[in-house]
């Protein structure tokens, strides 16, 4: 696949890499001349160091024959406009944009990006995933529904733990989809389920009821 | 009626818009990044002036977006001024927007696109054939 990557910065490098690597043709745009004269020694003569948000850079890097831009700088706006202009004046099919501020993922997808990745909402993610306790980590929206996956981790001490899902009661509107134990077997759904310490729960719930769903599975206040 | 106006960017052409419409009685909050640019303003009623990123939607609310009539943008980055302009009008609603954008072809992009674009290299060309009597 041809791909453009737009900013060379730790993302814009490393993934160039992996492009390279697996055999993609890849071509970077970076603006500031001594990032890009770096980046040339390790990944070799594939740099273009230009503004990747100019339509004339763009030609000149080839975009209209491109099949996937990413724009990986540190700024969204800049991140914003190179999909953009890729988008409409030089009809890529896929654009990608990697976004700090976790609010512009929604409207970078109104305005036509394909895939915002929030750098910001990964990182959280994680660190909510390796805190004790059962936080309810988000997994994935549901695309034109209300509702999201989540995941919760039955800590130790949870009223959840022993009890049967006919028993506990979950919030009205929620639904689990998958139950995994420490040992990685996989629990089936049904009324009998019984809970246990470091389960890991998966649930479809809207948003307005993942505190009360937190809740009964972890006990917390 | 005096109307509500937001600026993004307080240099050279938005201050003196920002001048401009705070004379014609217009109520003014004029934002930048940096405090230093507020310098080429001067106080005035109908004028405030709120250091804030207009990058970032949370910061555009907290300095009043909600209430605007009208959402002008004239940093000197193109990229700013299309993701500003771009939120102002779809994010918020705001009823009136223009954009600078100074590179021609993404100006047209972004004039197909439906934002209200002026473009300060474009604007300077014409006039200079003007004057050339061209």
């Amino acid at each position: 696949m041809f791909v453009i990557v737009v900013g060379c910065g730790k993302i814009g490098y490393q993934l160039s890499r992996a492009l390279l690597a697996a055999d993609h043709e890849v071509v970077i745009l970076e603006r500031d001349s001594h990032r890009a004269a770096r980046a040339a020694e390790e990944l070799g003569s594939v740099i273009i160091s230009s503004d990747g948000t100019e339509p004339t850079v763009l030609t000149e890097a080839g975009a209209s024959r491109c099949q996937l831009l990413i724009a990986t700088t540190g700024q969204d706006a800049t991140n914003l406009v190179a999909c953009q202009v890729a988008k409409r004046s030089f009809r890529v099919p896929q654009t990608i944009a990697v976004v700090t501020d976790p609010d512009h993922v929604a409207l970078f997808k109104q305005l036509g990006v394909d895939v915002t990745i929030s750098t910001t909402e990964l990182i959280l993610s994680h660190i909510e995933e390796e805190m004790p306790g059962g936080p309810l980590v988000h997994l994935l929206p549901i695309q034109g529904a209300a509702s999201g996956i989540v995941c919760v981790r039955v800590p130790a001490g949870s009223p959840a733990i022993g009890r049967s899902l006919a028993v506990m009661g979950l919030p009205v509107g929620t639904s689990l989809a998958a139950v995994v134990a420490k040992n990685g077997e996989i629990k089936s759904i049904g009324p009998d389920l019984l809970l246990e310490q470091d389960d890991e729960v998966v649930a479809i719930t809207p948003p307005d009821k993942e505190t009360l769903l937190w809740r009964a599975l972890t006990g917390g206040a | 009626m005096p109307r509500n106006v937001m600026i993004l960017g307080c240099g050279r052409v938005g201050a003196m818009v920002a001048k401009a419409l705070a004379a014609e009685g217009d109520d003014v909050i004029v934002i930048d990044r940096d405090a230093d640019n507020f310098r080429r303003l001067a106080e005035a009623p109908n004028l405030r002036m709120i250091v804030a990123d207009g990058t970032s939607s949370e910061e555009l609310r907290r300095c009043g977006i909600e209430g605007v009539d009208a959402f002008i943008s004239l940093t000197a980055q193109d990229t700013v001024n299309a993701l500003a302009a771009q939120m102002a009008q779809l994010s918020f609603g705001v009823a009136s927007v223009v954009c600078r954008i100074n590179d021609p072809i993404r100006r047209a992009m972004y004039d197909e696109l439906g934002l209200r674009t002026v473009s300060p290299p474009q604007v300077m060309t014409d006039l200079v054939l003007e004057a050339l009597g061209s």
